[in-house]
């Protein structure tokens, strides 16, 4: 706890590819601690998790990243720790950009650090329905929040101890991006993009199953719109 | 003037769901605060069934032709009113629930620590 970051790692049904991201994390930034929030996984990563040493918080019911990265807040106030990180466990986030995304928390200049694909190199490539959702969300964003967010859906994230007790008793949103950004600029908080290297998913599913590609960008636009006004909760 | 056989339907129907739901409060199946509105509407709904000249003069009264019409629409906006509620319900649940996962999980970590080692998962726990 030498450097007060702690590494959040929402983790559903991600036993293959745990154990290569805690391996990752160790090696890449030994100095941070890890928490992995086992979000009512179905299969063994909450032991995959413990056998590589790391702790362990497990959800009863799956409640989706942004109930996780809550409970990651709760945990990490208790424990005194400055900086938390969002840190995917399906290894498209490189842990060796964490010094870069903690950074600037640390340093006060922002509450929220975004780990940015399109701003400076990156190795990601996607497909392009894709791409013109990234660009429709990111208008959105900037129509609200007068700030221009490249990268809306990057989980990759750092957060400040503020942030963290704002939102510490839940998350309310299913996947942490457009939404997310609009209700944390509404409560004054300072965003800023930093950039990182995506790299292609390990192992498992992605979030965006058939269905949820046709309701994740109506649930998304409607929540962002309503985050604009929105007493905060 | 005599009972049309209509106004003993409804009001058998009527008397039948107001048991029905008072008995369903009994069992502790249907708690008093759903049970009122439920009462309210099956009061509603008796009354007009069992007066014809109330019935007639409503439905004039609101430029409607027939006076199932009437029924009907009373019938539709009581359930939708209904489902919006029951929908708002269900969010507050969802939110609650969402609260204790939180909740168990931090606790569950915190009795990890004092007693040193992985803790069994509930029985009604997936996995």
């Amino acid at each position: 706890m030498s450097a007060g970051v702690l590494v959040i790692v929402p983790a559903h049904n991600e036993e293959e590819s745990l154990p290569v991201t805690l391996g990752e994390i160790r090696r890449g930034a030994p100095e941070c601690d890890v928490l992995v929030v086992d979000d009512g996984s179905t299969d063994d990563t909450g032991a995959v998790a413990r056998a590589a040493g790391v702790r362990v918080l497990r959800h009863a019911i799956n409640l989706g990243v942004g109930g996780a990265l809550a409970t990651g807040f709760r945990w990490a106030l208790t424990r005194g720790y400055r900086v938390a990180v969002q840190l995917d466990a399906d290894g498209q986030h490189d842990p060796a950009d964490l010094a870069r995304v903690t950074a600037p928390v640390l340093a006060g200049t922002c509450d929220v650090a975004i780990g940015s694909r399109y701003v400076g190199p990156s190795g990601y490539h996607s497909t392009a329905a894709r791409r013109a959702g990234m660009v429709l969300f990111s208008a959105v964003v900037e129509l609200m929040l007068g700030q221009r967010i490249t990268d809306t859906t990057s989980g990759y994230r750092a957060y400040s101890r503020r942030v963290m007790e704002a939102f510490q008793y839940d998350v309310p949103v299913d996947f942490p991006d457009a939404p997310f950004l609009i209700a944390l600029a509404r409560r004054g908080f300072r965003l800023e993009e930093v950039p990182v290297t995506m790299r292609a998913r390990r192992a498992g599913r992605s979030f965006y199953t058939l269905g949820k590609q046709l309701y994740y960008p109506y649930k998304n636009l409607l929540a962002s719109l309503m985050a604009r006004f929105q007493r905060p909760a | 003037m005599g009972l049309t056989k209509i106004q003993i339907v409804s009001a058998l129907g009527a008397v039948a769901l107001v048991v029905l739901v008072l008995e369903l409060v009994r069992r502790r199946k249907l708690s008093e605060e759903y049970s009122f509105v439920w009462a309210v509407a099956t009061l509603l709904m008796a009354v007009l069934g069992f007066s014809v000249p109330l019935l007639k003069s409503v439905t004039q009264s609101l430029g409607i032709l027939y006076e199932s019409s009437l029924v009907f629409a009373a019938g539709i906006l009581f359930a939708t009113v209904m489902l919006l509620h029951q929908s708002v319900k269900l969010s507050r649940l969802g939110r609650e629930q969402r609260a204790l996962v939180h909740e168990v999980a931090l606790l569950r970590s915190a009795l990890e620590d004092t007693q040193g080692g992985p803790v069994p998962h509930a029985a009604g726990e997936r996995a």
